[in-house]
């Protein structure tokens, strides 16, 4: 099938114009609403306080790190980003150990209840996270397990794991059936397929799902604030606490945004093919 | 992308070859069956234990009396808590909220969505540049979005919102302290923060269209409005309705943008089911009437999961 935008050709001229009419200034505007917020926090983050607080609001200024270093020093912004990448780092690693071989079974393999549980695993991934934190917070108190790497990567992990093992069933059911049978002409045991074959020719899909892991869990805010304390504690919540206490020192904050999401947006930059399929995904399927 | 009447075909090996609809499932003891459990068995676990068991215990805590601050006091009052909330003026205010908020908000980012997709659906120089730039707010954490909406853009004179509508006669206002603006901005928030989202999946979906019928339409159809309307709106219609259900669910998990910007203030104003949850059993810590306000949200949810079921099941 010829995807449409190769047609234009079958269009008037006409017609062909007035779109371009209509759709370069859309897409002035998208770029401005869009991204001009977030141009704006880069740019407050290297100005100093003096060029923050005027009306109307400064272009033209002498940049510094000064709202750097005071974050760096005055903030344990450094020990926050620790905490959410090793946090993020583990939980996306033990949602794929269990989501890919999860993913291949519901797509592939037949077995008793199958059917029950895939449609469990899709209906947890939608289930309300206000009240999952609520029986949670319950229960990592009674096990004094509140503020600790283990209690927030378990609790993202009752969200993800669900989400993750979707994304590889849909995956996986795209994969066509001729290798695995080829596979098992040749003799090779239920593993060996499912390791030699099925996951390289998978990997791409794995790799959406770890992106998008990755990201959700570095994002996660709600979960962070309610079990993390002062020992462990994502950068979310630092940043959080940060606004509470000092809403009105925009440039430190600025700069502690900027540290928090650069890494994300640095994911996002080198995985951008995966991530728009993975966003996007369970929405066109 | 794939082809339209592949859109929705979601079901396993069953629904894939007809035959085996028949033939029951391999047993327990096969080696299929066995290898399937061991592959499946580590999420199922993880997913039972820390998904499925927490929401069994959040429905029966809700029938407790349980206060963090006074254990002596915790006792069973079964549909105690049920009772207090039917008069309970917050939750009725916060149900409220929740609904503005949900059904006002999912429809903006679909229907701004869709204009935006519209317009830019033929390959432009620079369209990948586009995704690349427009998929950034998605990804942001959203109390950094709350952030930087409560300080750069809307603080009363030094915020560049706030400067523009002063700068074009609205004047200057306090965008998240007025009770009256409050629940607008945080909407405008949401659906500033998740509109790229629609828009990159209508532009999927349009671009996935089958070529024919809209040739067919282009000669049919007097004015392009006709077309849109009589011809791709019909088309596009099962990836609205999922980007409708999705957003929904989305937006009733809405929490960190809020809790930014105006912590459901002022007063009650923007206090959506969420955050009266939050405040009840993490600020109040009465843990069983903040699991009956949960019980409710499970059931919210529940209801739009099953829609969302409903409709797949139909298209399938």
């Amino acid at each position: 099938m010829r995807p449409l935008a190769s047609s234009s050709t079958a269009a008037s001229p006409r017609r062909i114009r007035w779109q371009a009419l209509i759709a370069y200034p859309t897409l002035a505007v998208i770029l401005l609403v869009w991204t001009f917020p977030l141009v704006w926090v880069l740019v407050t983050s290297i100005k100093r306080r003096t060029d923050i607080f005027t009306a109307p609001p400064t272009i033209f200024f002498q940049p510094t790190l000064s709202n750097y270093v005071f974050a760096l020093t005055a903030r344990p912004v450094l020990a926050n980003l620790r905490d959410s990448l090793i946090i993020a780092t583990a939980a996306t690693l033990i949602t794929l150990a269990v989501a890919v071989p999860a993913g291949y079974a519901y797509a592939r393999l037949r077995f008793p209840l199958r059917r029950q549980l895939s449609f469990l695993v899709l209906f947890m991934q939608m289930m309300p996270l206000l009240g999952l934190i609520v029986p949670f917070f319950l229960m990592l108190t009674w096990l004094r397990w509140t503020d600790s790497y283990h209690g927030l990567v378990l609790v993202n992990l009752s969200v993800m794991v669900p989400t993750a093992t979707w994304l590889m069933i849909t995956f996986f059911q795209d994969l066509p059936p001729e290798m695995e049978e080829a596979a098992a002409i040749d003799g090779a045991s239920r593993w060996q397929t499912f390791l030699q074959v099925m996951v390289p020719q998978a990997a791409g899909g794995a790799a959406v799902t770890a992106t998008l892991a990755f990201l959700t869990v570095w994002n996660e805010f709600l979960f962070a604030v309610i079990i993390s304390g002062s020992r462990v504690r994502p950068v979310t919540v630092g940043l959080y606490g940060f606004l509470q206490f000092e809403e009105s020192l925009w440039g430190p904050l600025m700069a502690t945004a900027v540290m928090a999401m650069t890494p994300i947006i640095l994911v996002s930059i080198l995985a951008q093919r995966h991530l728009i399929r993975g966003l996007t995904l369970g929405a066109v399927r | 992308m794939r082809s339209p009447d592949r859109l929705w075909d979601r079901g396993g090996p069953e629904e894939a070859r007809p035959v085996a609809q028949g033939r029951r499932s391999a047993s327990f003891l096969s080696s299929e069956g066995l290898f399937a459990w061991l592959m499946i068995s580590p999420g199922l676990v993880l997913m039972v234990g820390l998904g499925t068991l927490p929401l069994v215990f959040l429905v029966s805590l809700s029938f407790f009396r349980i206060n963090l601050t006074n254990p002596a006091g915790n006792r069973w009052t079964g549909l105690g808590n049920y009772i207090r909330l039917l008069a309970d003026g917050q939750f009725w205010n916060s149900m409220q909220v929740t609904a503005i908020y949900t059904i006002s908000g999912v429809a903006l980012q679909i229907v701004i969505g869709m204009a935006l997709a519209l317009f830019l659906f033929r390959v432009f120089p620079g369209h990948k540049l586009l995704r690349t730039l427009i998929i950034l707010p998605v990804i942001l954490a959203p109390i950094v979005v709350g952030m930087l909406w409560r300080t750069l853009l809307l603080t009363p004179r030094f915020g560049a919102l706030d400067y523009i509508s002063y700068s074009v006669g609205l004047g200057s206002h306090e965008w998240l302290t007025n009770s009256r603006l409050a629940l607008l901005s945080i909407i405008v928030i949401h659906v500033w923060q998740w509109t790229p989202f629609a828009f990159l999946v209508f532009l999927a979906s349009l671009h996935a269209l089958p070529v024919e019928p809209l040739e067919a339409a282009r000669l049919d159809c007097r004015s392009w409005w006709q077309e849109l309307w009589y011809v791709i709106l019909p088309l596009m219609a099962p990836a609205i309705v999922i980007v409708a259900i999705l957003r929904t669910i989305a937006a009733l998990n809405a929490f960190a943008a809020i809790y930014a910007a105006t912590e459901g203030g002022p007063g009650t104003a923007t206090q959506i089911l969420n955050l009266y949850i939050h405040n009840t059993a993490f600020v109040g810590l009465s843990i069983g009437y903040g699991s009956a306000l949960g019980t409710v949200q499970l059931l919210i949810t529940v209801v739009v999961a099953l829609l969302f079921f409903r409709f797949r099941m139909r298209m399938a």
